[in-house]
């Protein structure tokens, strides 16, 4: 046997050992990403047991479905372009939308993206940006406006950027007037040698908790995710949000079925629910990004649902870019990455 | 002959059974993937190749092993320099005071090492303590950049890998024989000829050790340079890591692990070679004095 199949072999023993006779669908999320109640109200409207677990980052359920060949789960909610990756190779299944009559809730505005066009294998869930963050205590908000005022001198040895090859060329490569999803490594490697001219005003990456360096005092200005700020406003609320104006980093958690999947049937069940316009309410209050849900929005207060840190303009998205997949560019992004991160 | 006996098979199995299935063959799949390619639709491509192995030639990577050393050797000196004295202290210890000293190094190993490192960034940040101090006693001006320098990830390192420098130290100096530096001194030596002809050439059994395991682990420790360090100084660890996770180029990072591994089996066959040679030359088992 290989190492593929004798780690299917685990992972299918686990995900088994939890699972139990009678209906069910085994449900793969982010951590704290739906309230435990939502998963209590599908049981009993359906009768149907949600096996949940959760992952805390794209590459782990990437990695777990690949060794499983798309078995083991039957809804997984990966973001942007993982989701564009998967869909290529063969891990998803399309999503049949007759079984989703509260599809219709949906914002159109944020269907059909690049990553997945006429969303044939994803139902988005929630959807946030990559911007920047401000301690408006220390620098006022006005003196900044963009990606670029990270190169000022004067902030040396004191940003943030997210540890994150993708994020951070998206900065450089939008200020060049490149795409962010670019696979020309002539781009690239300019994208590099501007951002290599960055690196002294860095202090540090972190993209486990970007923004507890600013909780702490120990930066003012930086990267940062939208949902993260709304988050911590009672925290600190000099921790303010930014879209800058070469446009901030878009990306979308979405639904989908593995390739895999034991339960279709159940799974668009869970999806359907999760779709209502109730439940997109409540999701939203609880993880604090926004829904694409035009119905759940409805239902919001009016301070959150006008609250443009959580939901910018038609102007502000369409300023900003969702990340693809970007094949085997990855490999090139990485060596500059590497290389940016030894000081070369 | 003697007659194998039963109990001693049955008492060994479990633990055999456990490293051969836990760590000699998981090493030995990281070797053979080693050897093999990447591939973005499977993850591996069976095929036999070195480049993995070429690869590592590259000027990046090669600066990147350095800067790695460097901080591990570093890190190893300044145990040794504050472990010896420490561990020689330990060995001067009446039993009842040094089995507390013993057991108060051994407790902060009761909570997790990522814990304690969150509190070393409590400590350096710009609001920490030590920043809190110093401005409140009108040292400083404005807040030291502490935290997110080599100076941090160095720290932490210390701070970690302390004990593993003590243990071994101590375990070679409470062995050692006072009378030898007693006949020493009473032969006219000073106090650094003592510690440079008696002491040193008998504990560096304890020095080697402790040194190794000191030096090895902090090359790969990853959570210190993203932690204390800002993910902006690299360690091998850190390659390691992202060719798993991020780049899925699964080959490239188990000939990653390996060198380090085979790394790590050069200087342990240094050090045997080395106490050998202690042992035969002027040691307390050299038969020719």
């Amino acid at each position: 046997m290989n190492v593929k199949k004798w780690c299917a072999l685990l992972a299918l023993v686990g995900v088994n050992g939890l699972a139990q006779a009678g209906e069910q669908v085994v449900v793969y999320n982010w951590s704290e990403y739906i309230p435990e109640d939502t998963l209590q109200e599908f049981k009993k409207e359906t009768g149907i047991e949600v096996v949940y677990s959760t992952y805390e980052s794209n590459e782990t359920l990437y990695t777990k479905l690949k060794l499983m060949k798309g078995a083991g789960y039957d809804v997984v909610v990966p973001s942007t372009y993982y989701l564009n990756k998967m869909a290529k190779e063969g891990l998803l299944q399309k999503v049949d939308k007759t079984k989703l009559p509260n599809f219709t809730n949906l914002d159109p505005d944020l269907l059909n993206k690049p990553f997945d066009p006429n969303n044939e294998y994803s139902v988005p869930y929630l959807w946030g940006s990559t911007g920047i963050g401000i301690n408006v205590k220390n620098i006022p908000k006005d003196s900044i406006t963009g990606w670029q005022d990270f190169w000022n001198p004067k902030f040396k040895n004191q940003l943030l950027l997210t540890d994150d090859v993708r994020e951070v060329f998206h900065m450089a490569l939008r200020i060049k007037g490149h795409s962010a999803n670019t696979t020309d490594e002539a781009q690239i490697k300019e994208a590099y040698e501007y951002l290599k001219e960055l690196m002294p005003n860095v202090l540090v990456f972190n993209s486990d908790a970007p923004r507890e360096p600013f909780l702490s005092g120990d930066v003012s200005l930086g990267m940062i995710w939208n949902g993260s700020v709304v988050q911590s406003r009672e925290d600190d609320p000099n921790l303010q949000y930014i879209y800058p104006k070469e446009g901030a980093v878009f990306w979308m958690d979405s639904f989908v079925i593995p390739s895999g999947a034991k339960n279709v049937a159940n799974a668009h069940k869970f999806i359907n629910y999760m779709l209502k316009a109730e439940v997109a309410k409540v999701c939203v209050e609880y993880v604090g990004y926004a829904t694409p849900n035009k119905a759940g929005k409805a239902l919001l207060d009016d301070a959150t649902r006008s609250d443009p840190v959580i939901f910018p303009d038609k102007a502000t998205l369409d300023a900003g870019e969702f990340h693809n997949d970007v094949g085997d560019a990855v490999l090139i992004y990485d060596k500059y990455w590497q290389l940016l991160k030894a000081g070369k | 002959m003697t007659r194998p006996d039963p109990f001693r098979w049955i008492s060994i199995l479990p633990v055999n059974l456990w490293l051969w299935l836990w760590v000699l063959l998981p090493t030995l799949l990281v070797v053979i993937v080693s050897f093999a390619s990447r591939d973005p639709a499977e993850l591996i491509a069976w095929d036999f190749t070195f480049d993995n192995y070429t690869r590592l030639a590259d000027p990046l990577y090669l600066q990147v092993f350095w800067h790695s050393l460097w901080l591990a050797g570093i890190t190893a000196l300044l145990c040794l320099l504050l472990g010896f004295p420490f561990a020689w202290w330990l060995a001067r210890l009446r039993p009842g005071p040094r089995a507390l000293a013993l057991f108060l190094i051994i407790i902060p190993f009761w909570t997790n090492s990522l814990i304690r490192t969150y509190a070393i960034k409590l400590i350096l940040g710009k609001q920490g303590l030590i920043n809190t101090v110093l401005l409140q006693m009108g040292i400083v001006e404005t807040p030291l950049d502490l935290l997110y320098t080599p100076f941090a990830v160095v720290f932490g390192l210390v701070y970690i890998l302390f004990p593993f420098m003590v243990l071994p130290l101590y375990s070679n100096l409470e062995k050692l024989d006072h009378s030898l530096i007693e006949a020493a001194r009473d032969l006219g030596a000073g106090r650094w000829q003592v510690l440079r002809q008696i002491v040193i050439p008998l504990t560096m059994p304890g020095i080697v050790a402790g040194t190794l395991i000191v030096f090895l682990p902090a090359m790969g420790m990853f959570y210190i340079s993203d932690l204390l360090g800002g993910a902006k100084n690299l360690l091998v660890g850190n390659v390691v890591r992202n060719q798993f996770l991020s780049s899925m180029d699964w080959p490239f990072g188990s000939a990653i692990s390996i060198t380090l591994i085979v790394l790590m089996g050069l200087l342990m066959l240094a050090y045997f070679q080395a106490s050998k040679r202690i042992n035969r030359a002027g040691g307390i088992h050299d038969s020719t004095l």
